[in-house]
């Protein structure tokens, strides 16, 4: 583990996260009116997600589950509106007055766009298992 | 249209089809890359020259680059990155048989052409 | 009268599949299951000429159509005209008696039950579809089922090598005219813009031209003509009912009807008269000759039906109204004589053990109803009085003495030279056969087997008393294929005209010619050059198969990438002469052009340098340089997303290339060049296609709708995500699941290595 060699390393990763993840979140949210997007998120969250495996801060994730989970949020969302009469895939639009966040205005397409982000991060995280980086007990080999 | 962009597309086809007609995987997996980068940008000169961010902001639409072939070029982007770490997850099986990365001929074919002679 | 031709389509395939399960206890079980579908269609034709209003009737004929391809002139297309009418009186009026003579030919423990029957029925099922196709599409599927059905009738016995070989001839050379034949239907229908061959546009010009020669060659290969001949001798190895039915009264007949229907179609063509009267005059001369030099009574009736079709395809090709009312009458008249004959060699060679004129003598006594039956058939293929021959020969004879000029000097020598050696050959026969010889001892008669013989026998004589019968049957089917034929008719008596007198001139001479070549005792068969060519040619083909399989399915992946790239880039050539320079700018800023030439160079060194971390580093470069040009089109999305990807991308390679070499292996250096050429040429060829579309833009981009549309409806500003995630959402849905099938292969791989430790 590069964390427990350098302990340098470990710190400035951890340092790190919480801004990762920021603006992971802010690419979430901000994609149906500004450049970012599911896919983008979930790129950056992999991409962290890879430098704290590999520097040893966390274990592996499971891959299999987040694809799971994003797969049958996608699926619930593309697949509800045939329930209410809509075509399949439509698209519902909700605006609401929150407070200090003002009026925000949202849709369906966000819980599409995180599906879509959890799909990334468990893509991204396989690789790591298709690269022979873990071994059979789900830790990273050294 | 950009005589720059279509040299470009043009350099990078030529660039990716030299690779993947390389035996080492690796350098095909490169290949592949190059050969995306260069669909892409093909994607996206069809639809027009540059422009604007398609990003309304109240202004209209005018001066705007053509939205259409971007998001056709997104998804492009998206499965050529998928197609990328499947093949380096290839690369690294082929490893674990050969010891290298390198492309054999195909077992059946040989043999049919071996067989056949 | 729509669903009848349903109906009795569907009666055949029925019984086919009946026959298989009925022929599994004996081969006789299965004919006489598989008659039943033949023998009512064969009535239902007969009643439909008999009962007044047939085919004129309000109705019309039957037809009908099952659409596969709308617009495209894809079509099921059938219709029963008066052509087809008297077609399928041959084809299921002889099949019916073929089945039943079939019966008694073989013996009740016969092997090939199960398979037998059945496809001389799929065999009669798609002669049938042939003869009622009105779509030439529909023509050709049902024209390659005859073909291989053929194929496994000729080789039913197929433990023996010389009968493999002969079946094998014959699907070669009729399976090679079909694609001929393809590929000239398909010129035909391009050029006069449809497939539907009732009232099908004249052709005209060069293309016709090629379509013509093309459609001759096929239907010249299906119907035995010389020099695509040598396979119908050799399918002399089928069993007799087989030879009588698919050999003389029906396949070997679908190229004259394919010839007799384009005769209008083709009537402006020099080419078809002219290559339609070379294959015709050829075969009608060769054939004769052939049919004197062998000793084999089934092979003598064999090259007889080559010098047969040669007449008619000469009369087709001639083309006159006339010319082709007479082949027509032959037409009919052949399938009746020859398939009576036929019948009869097949009863001589059970009861004796032989076919050999040399070892057969006085049969004319020990089988005298054979003989009655041989003669009449016999007599009526020479064209003597007062049998259906002698009318429909003397027509064809009036035909070519009413031509002028070269036509009616080439037609009048060849017509009247094919009669001689049909009267000898004829005349040979039957002294071979029946006449004085060594005693043969003969087994007891077959009934099943004498029955439909006698009555082949006796309607070349019925014809010739009811000729007006006939003339019903036969004229109708002749105005359809040539308007001019509607004045002509048989006649029973001619009166001292020229052509009779020609005609009995004929007779004398052919006899008297006959009654040598009789006498002259033949050695030994001649030899089958013409075949033995063949079969070298075929066996050259499929030896040398595995060798061309060898060059071409090598194995090595990456040559078969080149080869593929070339032959793309080899197609992108079609594009250059779209380009036009002057949609084209140097570029939209200079920063473009400063990023393109970065962007080429980081790709190029990728490709050059040997180490692999360096390479990763290049694709890390190009891939930033794409961001950059991204930014510069107004793509902050694509930007930002290339971005992201390429940073993964290089950590993989980095962390991937751990676990191998430094430096690339030198394998690749023997074929550099070649490589090099293939992919400049593909990257050309891309940059053509490119150049081209942006000469032709297709319309205006609807960037303003969009823009609105994302606004309005899909509640977001970002245009590109709004495409993506409301547009283009089930495409998205489709992306995301292709990258959740890539990480569980990326999985699956993981999981191999897990199980192999």
């Amino acid at each position: 583990m590069i964390a427990d060699r350098s302990p340098i390393v470990g710190h400035a990763v951890a340092a790190i996260t919480p801004l990762a993840l920021l603006i992971g979140t802010y690419l979430l949210f901000a994609g149906h009116n500004n450049p970012g997007g599911g896919f983008a998120a979930g790129l950056v969250f992999g991409a962290v997600l890879i430098l704290r495996t590999i520097a040893g801060v966390q274990k592996p994730v499971d891959a299999p589950l987040l694809m799971a989970a994003g797969l049958i949020v996608i699926a619930i969302v593309t697949a509800a509106p045939i329930f209410w009469g809509d075509y399949f895939g439509d698209q519902a639009v909700v605006s609401a007055e929150l407070p200090i966040l003002g009026k925000i205005k949202s849709g369906s397409a966000l819980p599409f766009d995180i599906g879509v982000t959890a799909i990334v991060i468990g893509l991204v995280a396989s690789l790591l298992d298709g690269l022979s980086l873990i071994d059979a007990d789900g830790d990273l080999t050294t | 249209m950009s005589i720059a962009l279509l040299l470009t597309v043009g350099g990078l086809t030529s660039v990716g089809l030299y690779l993947i007609t390389s035996r080492s995987l690796s350098r095909i997996i490169l290949g592949f890359a190059l050969l995306g980068h260069a669909s892409v940008l093909a994607l996206l000169m069809s639809g027009g020259p540059a422009g604007r961010a398609p990003i309304a902001d109240g202004s209209g639409s005018d001066g705007f680059a053509n939205p259409l072939p971007q998001a056709l070029a997104l998804t492009a982007i998206v499965i050529s990155f998928g197609l990328t770490l499947f093949l380096l997850a290839l690369a690294s099986r082929q490893k674990d048989h050969t010891g290298d990365d390198l492309v054999e001929d195909d077992i059946e074919d040989s043999r049919i052409a071996e067989v056949k002679q | 009268m729509q669903q009848v031709i349903w109906t009795l389509l569907g009666a055949h395939v029925a019984g086919v599949v009946l026959a298989a399960i009925a022929g599994f206890r004996s081969i006789r079980a299965g004919l006489a299951v598989a008659a039943f579908a033949p023998t009512i269609t064969a009535i239902w034709a007969i009643w439909l000429f008999v009962s007044q209003d047939g085919l004129a009737g309000a109705d019309g004929p039957p037809t009908s159509e099952l659409v596969w391809v709308e617009g495209l002139d894809l079509a099921f297309r059938m219709q029963v005209d008066s052509l087809a009418l008297l077609m399928t009186l041959l084809v299921s009026g002889i099949g019916a008696l073929v089945f039943i003579y079939a019966i008694g030919y073989f013996a009740p423990d016969a092997a090939g039950g199960a398979t037998f029957p059945p496809t001389l029925l799929a065999f009669s099922a798609s002669m049938l579809g042939l003869v009622w196709s009105d779509s030439i599409w529909t023509l050709f599927i049902f024209w390659e089922a005859t073909s291989i059905t053929s194929f496994l009738l000729v080789g039913h016995k197929n433990s023996d090598a010389n009968v493999q070989t002969a079946a094998r001839r014959a699907l070669m050379i009729t399976g090679v005219g079909g694609l001929v034949l393809l590929a000239g239907l398909i010129i035909l229908a391009q050029d006069v813009g449809s497939s539907t061959l009732t009232n099908l546009a004249a052709a005209e010009g060069s293309r016709a031209t090629l379509a013509a020669i093309l459609v001759m060659i096929g239907a010249a290969t299906k119907s035995a003509q010389v020099p695509f001949h040598v396979w119908l001798p050799g399918a002399m190895a089928a069993p007799t009912p087989v030879s009588a039915y698919l050999h003389s009264a029906t396949m070997v007949k679908a190229g004259v009807l394919l010839v007799a229907v384009m005769g209008t179609t083709f009537a402006d063509v020099q080419a078809w008269k002219v290559l339609g009267l070379a294959f015709g005059i050829a075969s009608m001369i060769w054939g004769g000759v052939g049919a004197l030099r062998h000793v084999d009574a089934k092979l003598i009736l064999a090259w007889g039906t080559i010098s047969q079709l040669g007449l008619l395809i000469t009369l087709l090709a001639l083309g006159t109204g006339k010319a082709v009312f007479a082949a027509t009458s032959i037409l009919f008249a052949h399938a009746i004589f020859k398939a009576g004959l036929f019948l009869i060699v097949g009863e001589v060679d059970i009861r004796t053990g032989t076919r050999d004129i040399r070892k057969l003598g006085g049969l004319a006594k020990s089988m005298p109803i054979t003989f009655a039956v041989a003669l009449l058939s016999g007599l009526s293929m020479a064209g003597a009085p007062p049998l259906l021959g002698f009318p429909a020969k003397e027509a064809a004879i009036e035909a070519v003495l009413g031509l002028s000029g070269w036509e009616q000097i080439i037609g009048v020598v060849s017509v009247v030279g094919g009669a001689v050696l049909t009267v000898a050959y004829t005349t040979r026969f039957l002294i071979g056969v029946f006449g004085a010889g060594p005693d043969t001892i003969v087994k007891p008669r077959r009934l099943a087997m004498t029955i439909p013989a006698v009555v082949l026998g006796f309607l070349s004589v019925a014809g010739f008393a009811a000729l007006g019968l006939v003339n019903d049957i036969v004229r109708p089917a002749a105005i359809e294929l040539n308007a001019k034929s509607e004045v002509y008719g048989l006649v029973r008596w001619p009166g001292i005209k020229t052509a009779f007198v020609v005609s009995m001139a004929v007779l004398i001479v052919g006899f008297a010619l006959g009654v040598g070549a009789a006498a002259r005792k033949v050695a030994s068969a001649p030899n089958a050059t013409g075949a033995d060519a063949a079969d070298g040619l075929i066996d050259g083909i499929l030896s040398n198969t595995p060798r061309f399989i060898a060059v071409v399915q090598h194995g090595s992946l990456p040559v078969y990438l080149a080869t593929m790239t070339a032959a793309v880039a080899v197609a992108g050539i079609a594009f250059t002469d779209q380009v036009s320079l002057s949609h084209l700018q140097l570029w939209d800023t200079p920063l473009q052009g400063v990023l393109a030439a970065g962007i080429v160079a980081a790709a190029a060194a990728g490709a050059a340098v040997r180490s692999r971390l360096g390479a990763t580093l290049t694709l890390g470069a190009t891939g930033i340089g794409m961001s950059g040009i991204f930014i510069i089109h107004g793509a902050p999305d694509l930007a930002l997303t290339q971005l992201l990807v390429e940073i993964i991308v290089v950590v993989g390679f980095v962390l991937g290339l751990g676990q191998l070499a430094n430096q690339f292996p030198t394998v690749d250096n023997a074929w550099r060049a070649t490589r090099l050429a293939v992919a400049t040429l593909g990257g050309l060829a891309v940059m053509a296609g490119l150049a081209a579309s942006s000469a032709n833009p297709s319309g205006v981009a609807p960037i303003e709708d969009l823009t609105a549309g994302a606004v309005n409806d899909g509640g977001g500003n970002n245009v590109v995500n709004v495409i993506l995630t409301d547009v283009r959402a089930l495409d998205t849905l489709g992306e995301v699941v292709v990258l959740a099938t890539v990480a569980i292969g990326i999985l699956a791989l993981a999981n191999t290595r897990r199980a192999e430790a």
